[in-house]
């Protein structure tokens, strides 16, 4: 008997079959559309152009970006409502360098991607061609994989490559350099088969039970106020029912990082809440009572943990990661289990005993919710004085919506407003750079969100700073009509500069102020439908004749004055030591 | 591959850890930009590395990199992890606690020993790490000294009052000599594809 022998180096090179002869370029398109692609967000140049040559001739939908950056967002944004992998498309040079805030910022929230680039003919490599960049150089330490493909036999291993890197373990982006002649060149090498990836060093969790999970039980049964830390990587897993199922059966309270933000309904009784710098009192407080803390697909990253010497100290910490590197980088661990978050959680649920409901550590935490809402709710609370107020804005969209909108947030107040007040009922709905902070991400990332996931709405809230990054791709909006809801929270300021100035610096105000266009005529200019609202009784008015837009629309809410967000984590303090701020 | 436990226990990080030379071996894929992503990496975690080499393996494709770094236990464990989740990188592990053989070479350049017995020393210096003079023609004395790398040390110690003139050391290059228990076999709940 022959045994099967699998290629088992990357030197077994390519499959032996052949195909009819093809330019690299089309087998490029061809690889895409065998990975299931159908959306590309692009941008064309010199170098890219024999990709645009033929495109047409495949079922692509292409979207002229205005910016390669907003590419690169809209494919993050395609990835994160989809659960898919999103393309982004950039010519050499300043193409190329465009993406690196998108490729970042998709590796910093560990989103799938696919960047494709074009690159001077090989000959010219490295000799300071015309829109030559070594984008390699440049990409490696931002993203999950990036090479160059120098021969176009490799084109069509290649892409299926990077796409089985992007989607696999710990997703992440990846981008592949196409100098142009391997583009234009003809190749007869055929698409690989799965087991013909030659991946060796591709780390792959171990899939199937995890009997770890025992010893998490019997933490769990001997605990009295255990903690769930809900992590993206629930979500990544496609676990949040586990997750459920989990805290059901052992009474278990969840909190969420920022990106965990829809691994449970937030009306869920266990759903305890969103946490961190800017999270709910009630679930800061939670995780520093807590005596056992159990991390999902999360990072405990500085924005959860604060100063780790004093981070849910009296709590056993447990940590559950696809990421070996991720246990232990940030906090001491007890028990950290190296595993998928869907697998942990599947091994978790029948070695669980059914819990008794954990009466007196719900009814302490629902009475720190009490008091923490009543403090914190509404922010500044301006709104109950007919001034219009951020939180009320997102609390109304989230109403108008019900719940089931796509929401992506930008960067800043605007960011931990929809967090804290949108009422985020499911998994893949909340859009956000959690880890990279990338101000100018929400308006491209919902144009990505809402062709990916066309059947909800899709709503972009942005702050007037943010918006001003990438408002070009409103001219894309409207070109390819996608029915994206911008909401700005205009306080014609850079918000959350102006709050750490002034609790921080002293009041020391610079580059606060930001002057704006007038936002309305703006959208008019592109043929835009725009609102402006400057009262809380406009405010569900305006959302209403924005829904029915069958485009975009855009909102640009007046905020009335300076408003903080509450409660707020200093920088080098812990959890426990949390700023109030003013209450009403 | 084995598959080592992916269960854990990490105590928290000490700032005052102390900073131990680590002898780190990893087995890679001999590709462009291979070296410039581990490097990289190791530049990103504000590691000094002491000594990288890089050559060929038994097996085609595959590259051994030794890279020589000093850093505290705890800050190394995590960015061996780190180091290991590239895709470039087979296996990684700290050889720190396992038997190895560690060998570097240098070359040496000298002035001339003034005499019989000044000979007779640097001659015993070289000799004590290995050392053997290298033929030439225009009266220079060079030298390789293939030695452990604290042995070298001694000895460029020593040549230092010898009439040292030049050195050029390649870095120290690794080898388990166990086969029971190989540290740059992944440690952790995943396998290779």
């Amino acid at each position: 008997m022959t045994a099967l022998r699998l290629p088992d180096t990357d030197a077994a090179a390519a499959p032996q079959r052949t195909v009819a002869p093809r330019i690299g370029a089309r087998a490029v398109c061809e690889a895409l559309v065998r990975e299931g692609v159908t959306t590309v967000f692009g941008y064309p140049g010199g170098t890219l152009l024999p990709i645009y040559d033929v495109l047409r001739e495949f079922p692509l939908r292409h979207i002229l970006v205005r910016h390669e950056q907003g590419g690169a967002h809209a494919a993050d944004g395609f990835s994160r409502a989809t659960g898919g992998v999103g393309v982004a498309m950039a010519t050499s040079g300043p193409g190329a360098i465009n993406l690196v805030t998108g490729l970042a910022t998709a590796m910093m929230d560990s989103v799938p991607m696919v960047a494709i680039t074009a690159n001077v003919p090989r000959a010219l490599l490295g000799k300071d061609a015309f829109q030559e960049t070594d984008i390699i150089g440049i990409a490696l330490p931002i993203t999950k994989f990036a090479t160059v493909v120098m021969n176009p036999d490799e084109v069509p291993l290649a892409v299926a490559e990077a796409f089985e890197i992007a989607r696999s373990g710990r997703p992440g982006p990846v981008l592949l350099d196409f100098p142009k002649d391997v583009l234009q060149e003809e190749t007869t090498a055929p698409h690989p088969e799965p087991y013909e990836l030659r991946l060796p060093g591709l780390l792959r969790p171990t899939r199937g039970d995890v009997p770890e999970a025992e010893e998490l039980a019997e933490l769990i049964a001997k605990a009295e106020r255990p903690l769930i830390l809900a992590g993206h990587g629930i979500q990544i897993a496609n676990a949040t029912g586990l997750l459920r199922q989990v805290a059901e059966k052992a009474e278990i309270p969840v909190a969420h990082t920022l990106l965990g933000i829809g691994n449970m309904d937030e009306t869920h009784r266990l759903s305890a809440g969103y946490a961190g710098m800017h999270g709910w009192m009630h679930v800061n407080k939670a995780i520093q009572q807590s005596d056992l803390l159990i991390g999902i697909g999360c990072r405990y990253d500085d924005r959860i943990t604060g100063k780790t010497s004093t981070f849910a100290p009296n709590a056993t910490i447990v940590h559950v990661d696809v990421d070996r590197s991720e246990i232990g980088k940030n906090v001491r661990t007890d028990l950290g289990i190296v595993a998928d978050a869907g697998d942990l959680l599947a091994a978790l649920l029948p070695r669980l005993p059914q819990s008794e409901p954990r009466a007196e550590w719900l009814a302490q935490i629902a009475e720190w919710r009490v008091v923490s809402e009543a403090r914190s709710w509404h922010g500044s609370g301006a709104w109950r004085q007919g001034r219009l107020s951020a939180d009320y804005v997102v609390d109304r969209i989230g109403e108008a919506t019900n719940h089931a909108a796509t929401l992506v947030s930008d960067v800043g107040q605007n960011q931990m407003w929809a967090a804290r007040y949108f009422g985020f009922r499911k998994p893949f709905h909340h859009l956000s750079s959690g880890g990279l902070g990338t101000m100018g991400y929400a308006v491209p990332a919902a144009m990505g969100a809402a062709l990916g996931a066309p059947e909800r709405e899709t709503w972009a809230v942005v702050g007037d700073g943010g918006f001003q990054m990438t408002m070009q791709e409103l001219a894309t909006l409207v070109q390819d009509q996608i029915p994206v809801r911008i909401a700005v929270l205009n306080n014609h300021r850079l918000g959350m500069i102006r709050q750490w100035q002034e609790i921080i610096y002293d009041e020391n105000y610079h580059s606060a102020e930001l002057f704006g266009p007038d936002l309305v005529r703006l959208c008019e200019a592109y043929g835009i439908p725009a609102w402006r609202a400057t009262k809380p009784d406009e405010v569900d008015g305006v959302i209403a004749e924005a829904r029915k837009a069958p485009g975009p629309a855009l909102i640009d809410f007046h905020l009335d004055e300076a408003q903080n967000v509450y409660p707020m984590m200093l920088p080098g303090k812990g959890l426990s030591d949390m700023v109030e701020g003013a209450s009403e | 591959m084995a598959t080592a436990p992916r269960r854990q226990t990490v105590p928290a990080g000490d700032p005052d850890a102390e900073h131990r030379r680590h002898v780190v071996s990893a087995l890679v894929i001999d590709r462009p930009g291979t070296l410039n992503r581990v490097s990289g990496l190791l530049r990103a975690r504000s590691f000094n590395i002491e000594s990288l080499t890089v050559g060929t393996t038994h097996e085609p494709g595959r590259s051994r990199m030794t890279i020589v770094v000093r850093g505290d236990e705890g800050h190394l464990r995590q960015v061996l992890a780190q180091l290991e989740r590239l895709i470039e990188v087979l296996e990684v592990g700290d050889l720190h606690g396992t038997p190895h053989l560690e060998i570097e070479l240098a070359l040496v350049e000298l002035d001339p020993p003034a005499d019989r017995g000044a000979e007779a020393d640097l001659r015993a210096t070289l000799a004590s790490a290995g050392g053997e003079l290298l033929p030439t023609t225009d009266g220079t004395w060079r030298a390789r000294l293939t030695a452990a790398p604290e042995t070298i040390d001694r000895a460029l110690e020593a040549l230092g009052a010898q009439g040292l003139r030049r050195l050029v050391r390649a870095g120290a290059v690794a080898m388990t000599t166990t086969t029971t228990t190989d540290p740059t076999t992944s440690e952790n709940g995943a396998s290779r594809a």
